[in-house]
C-alpha cells in the first residue's frame, strides 16, 4: 500500500506534531485493509490501531499452540490450551489463505465460520473464538475433542460394542441433526469421520464447510455434495432441489454403517454408486417414486438389473442386530424417494429408542485411544473427500455456476 | 435464512440503541476533530443513503438477489459502527461487502468480476489489484468478528402475507418500504419483525398506487406522508373509521406480542428518511467523499 507523504497540513498543526499523526495515517490506513501488522513500530502511535486490534490480539492471546495435529489441503490444525489454564485444550484451526488473497476466502471457510458462530448443542462442535493472525491466516478455535471419530471405532475389530451403544451414538447423532434442520441448515456430509467424539463420550457433528441455508423455493442448490457412500440417489441423480432428507439418508448410511462395521454401499464411481444403491435397496422407479425419471442424471436400470423395493424383511435380514423396530427406523431413513424418508423429527419419537436395550450412558461407550491425532485429521480435511481408495472422490471444487 | 433470531448474534451483538449507536459514532469521530473541521462530511443520514444506493448500483449491474444486497447494506452499516469512515476507502468497502455477502447468500461471483464491475462503477477508487479486496474481505470479517448471519424483514413479509390477507400491491408497497429502510439506521436498532410490521402498517394505510418489487417506496410515499405523516396513528387509531382492513391490522397488532411503541419509531424514522431524501443530492455526497478519499490516498 502506498502511503502518500502529501497529508493536507493545517496551519494550527505544528511540524512537530504532523509526524505522529503521518504514522497515525499510515496505520491506520493499513489496517482498513488489513495490512497494519505489517509495521511494528506503528501500532503504539495510534488509538485506533489499538482499538481494531486489541480485541483480536486479546483472543489471539487467550490461546497457545502446542503442536499440529493434522494438515489438509485446506486447513491446518494445531493442539493449543488456554494461557490462564494449561489443561483447557482446544483445536485451533487455521484455515489456508491464499498468500496474495487471490481468490479470496473460500466458501468452506465462510460457511464454517457462519454457521458455527449461531448453531450451539451439545452434539455440535462448538466454536469457541476466531482470531486473525500476524500472517492474516482464519484461526478458528474449535472445540477440543480428543476421542477420535466414530470412523475409527467402527474400523478397529479389536472394539467391541453393541446395540445399546450404537442406539446411544445414533440418539446423538439424530439430534445434532434434528437442530440443524429445524434452524434451516442442511450439513450436507454426514459421515463417521465427521463424528468426533467428546473426553465424554458425547457425539459431536463437525465439519460444517459444505452446509447451507435451505434455499428459498425453486432455487437451485450443487448436488455435488456429501461423500459419495453417503450421498443419497436423489443428489446422484442431479437434484439441484433437496431437502433435508438428504441428511437423513447419510444418516440412514452411518447407521448401517455401525450394525455392519463396513459402508453399507460403496461404489468407486457415482455411477457404481447409483447402481449399488439399486441393488440393496431395490430400483428407482416412477412407481416407488413418483418423478424420478425426470431428475437431469437418471439413469434407467437394465432390464435383467430390476429389483424390486426392499421391505422390512430385507431389513430385518440385513441387520439382524438391530432388532425389529430398529430396522424399521432404518429403513424409514433409507426410502428411495426422498419425500417418504422420515424427517429428524419422526426419528427422534420413534419407538427404537424407548425399548430395550437402553442407550449406554456416554461415560460407558466404548473407546480408543490415539484420538487427538485422529481429530486432527478430521477437522484439517476438506468436506467431501474419502481417505483411502485408490480414486480421490473428492466432490469439492469450486464450480461458481453449480454453486448455487 | 438460517438459524433461530432470538439466540442469534444479530440480536445479540448487533442491535443498538439509538444513544448506544451515536456513541459508538462520535467516539469514532473524537480523534478526527481536526479532519472533521477542515473537510466536514455529510450528515450521517445522508451518508447512509448515499451508501446504499452506490451499493444497489454494484447490485444492478451485477443482477444480483436482493437477499445479497441487503446483507452487504448490512454488513457496511455494521463496519462503519467500528471503523471511521475517514480511515478508509468507503468504495472498497462496499465492494468487499457486496463480495462476501454473496457468498454468503450462496450466490457467490468470481473475485475479479466483482472487482471488474465496480472499476467501471467506480474507476476513480477501486484499483484493477485483486488482492486488495481479499485484504478487505478478511478486514471485514474481522471488524464483524465473523458475525455474519443476517436476519431480513422480507422473510416476515412473506409469512405475514397470508395471515394479514394482504393484496399483491400492498405486498409490493411493503416490500419497497423494506428496501428503502436500507438506506437508514433502522436495521442497528430493530429486529428485523419490527420493521416488516411497521412495512405491513405503512402500505395498509397509505392505499399503494404502483410500486415495483425493486425499487423503492419513496415516489408514492413521500407525498401522501406530506400531507400529513400523523395520518397513520390517527388512521390505526380510528376505531369507528370505515376502513376494515386497518381494523384487521390494529385487533392483529393488539393481539401480536410485537412491540409496538418499536413500530412506531420505526415508522417516524421512516417519515424522515423521506423528508431528508429531498434534501439530498447524491453529487454533493460523491464530491466530499472524493476529496477525502484523494486527500489520504486511500484508494491506491
Amino acid at each position: 500500500m502506498a502511503v502518500s507523504p502529501s497529508i493536507p497540513r493545517s496551519p494550527s498543526t505544528t511540524s512537530s506534531s504532523t509526524v505522529p499523526q503521518k504514522l497515525k495515517e499510515i496505520a491506520t490506513q493499513n489496517i482498513s485493509t488489513g495490512k497494519g501488522v505489517s509495521h511494528p513500530q506503528i501500532p503504539l502511535q495510534n488509538p485506533d490501531y489499538e482499538l481494531a486490534q486489541q480485541l483480536n490480539d486479546d483472543v489471539r492471546h487467550k490461546y497457545i499452540k502446542d503442536r499440529k495435529l493434522g494438515e489438509g489441503t485446506y486447513a491446518v490444525v494445531y493442539l493449543g490450551h488456554l494461557r490462564a489454564d494449561s489443561a483447557s485444550y482446544v483445536a485451533i484451526k487455521k484455515i489456508k489463505v491464499n498468500a496474495e488473497f487471490k481468490d479470496g476466502l473460500s466458501m468452506d471457510a465462510i460457511r464454517e465460520v457462519k454457521y458455527l458462530q449461531e448453531l450451539s448443542h451439545p452434539n455440535i462442535i462448538a466454536l469457541h473464538d476466531v482470531f486473525t493472525s500476524k500472517d492474516l491466516n482464519l484461526n478458528l478455535v474449535l472445540e477440543y475433542l480428543p476421542g477420535g471419530d466414530l470412523e475409527m471405532l467402527i474400523k478397529d475389530g479389536s472394539i467391541h460394542y453393541g446395540a445399546a451403544d450404537v442406539k446411544a451414538w445414533m440418539g446423538m447423532l439424530a439430534r445434532s441433526v434434528w437442530y440443524c434442520h429445524e434452524n434451516c441448515v442442511l450439513h450436507r456430509d454426514i459421515k463417521p469421520n465427521n463424528l468426533l467424539i467428546a473426553s465424554d463420550g458425547e457425539v459431536k457433528l463437525a465439519d460444517f464447510g459444505l452446509a447451507r441455508s435451505f434455499a428459498d423455493p425453486y432455487l437451485n442448490m450443487s448436488h455435488q455434495v456429501i461423500t459419495r457412500w453417503y450421498r443419497p440417489p436423489e443428489l446422484l441423480y442431479g437434484a439441484r432441489q433437496y431437502s433435508g432428507a438428504v441428511d437423513i439418508w447419510s444418516m440412514g448410511m452411518v447407521f448401517a454403517e455401525l450394525l455392519l462395521r463396513v459402508p453399507f454401499v460403496a461404489g468407486n464411481t457415482d455411477l457404481d454408486q447409483i447402481s449399488k444403491i439399486n441393488d440393496a435397496f431395490g430400483t428407482p422407479t416412477e412407481e416407488n417414486w413418483p418423478g424420478v425419471t425426470k431428475l437431469p442424471n437418471y439413469v434407467s436400470a437394465e432390464k435383467d438389473r430390476i429389483v424390486p423395493l426392499q421391505g422390512r424383511d430385507f431389513f430385518l435380514r440385513q441387520f439382524p442386530t438391530a432388532g425389529s423396530v430398529g430396522a424399521e427406523l432404518l429403513m424409514s431413513m433409507c426410502a428411495l424417494d426422498p419425500r417418504k424418508r422420515s424427517t429428524a423429527s419422526q426419528i427422534l419419537q420413534h419407538n427404537w429408542w424407548f425399548i430395550e436395550p437402553k442407550p449406554t450412558k456416554k461415560e460407558d461407550l466404548p473407546r480408543k485411544p490415539g484420538g487427538v491425532k485422529k481429530m486432527g485429521d478430521d477437522l484439517a480435511r476438506r468436506g467431501g473427500e474419502l481417505q483411502e481408495g485408490p480414486f480421490h472422490n473428492t466432490v469439492r471444487q469450486l464450480d461458481f455456476t453449480a454453486m448455487k | 435464512m438460517a438459524a433461530n433470531y432470538w439466540v442469534s448474534t444479530q440480536r445479540r451483538y448487533w442491535l443498538f440503541s439509538r444513544e448506544k449507536l451515536a456513541e459508538a459514532r462520535e467516539k469514532l469521530k473524537e480523534r478526527d476533530n481536526v479532519a472533521y473541521s477542515q473537510l466536514p462530511l455529510p450528515d450521517q443520514r445522508l451518508l447512509n443513503i448515499y451508501f446504499s444506493q452506490q451499493l444497489s448500483k454494484l447490485g444492478k449491474r451485477m443482477s444480483t438477489r436482493q437477499q445479497a444486497l441487503a446483507t452487504a447494506q448490512i454488513y457496511v452499516k455494521r463496519f462503519y459502527t467500528k471503523k471511521e469512515l475517514r480511515h478508509t476507502n468507503p468504495y472498497l468497502i462496499l465492494t468487499t461487502a457486496f463480495y462476501l455477502a454473496c457468498k454468503m447468500e450462496e450466490c457467490p461471483h468470481h473475485i475479479r468480476f466483482v472487482v471488474g464491475e465496480a472499476r467501471s462503477l467506480w474507476p476513480d477508487f477501486i484499483t484493477p489489484d485483486i488482492s486488495k479486496l481479499g485484504e478487505c474481505e478478511f478486514a471485514l470479517i474481522a471488524e464483524m468478528n465473523s458475525q455474519l448471519i443476517v436476519h431480513h424483514p422480507y422473510r416476515t413479509l412473506s409469512e405475514l402475507q397470508s395471515d394479514l390477507s394482504l393484496t399483491s400491491d400492498e405486498v409490493a408497497l411493503a416490500w419497497s418500504v423494506i428496501n428503502d429502510h436500507y438506506l437508514t439506521d433502522l436495521p442497528l436498532l430493530y429486529a428485523p419483525h419490527v420493521i416488516a410490521v411497521m412495512a405491513i402498517i405503512i402500505a395498509v394505510v397509505f392505499k399503494p398506487s404502483q410500486t415495483s418489487f425493486h425499487g423503492s417506496a419513496a415516489p408514492s410515499l413521500t407525498a401522501a406522508m406530506r400531507d400529513g405523516s400523523t395520518n397513520i396513528f390517527a388512521a390505526l387509531g380510528d376505531k369507528g373509521g370505515n376502513a376494515p382492513r386497518i381494523q384487521k391490522l390494529v385487533s392483529w397488532l393488539a393481539e401480536s406480542d410485537v412491540d409496538i411503541r418499536a413500530v412506531v419509531e420505526c415508522t417516524q424514522e421512516l417519515v424522515s428518511l423521506y423528508e431528508i431524501w429531498e434534501q439530498y443530492n447524491e453529487k454533493h455526497c460523491k464530491e466530499l467523499l472524493m476529496r477525502m478519499v484523494k486527500n489520504k490516498n486511500l484508494y491506491k
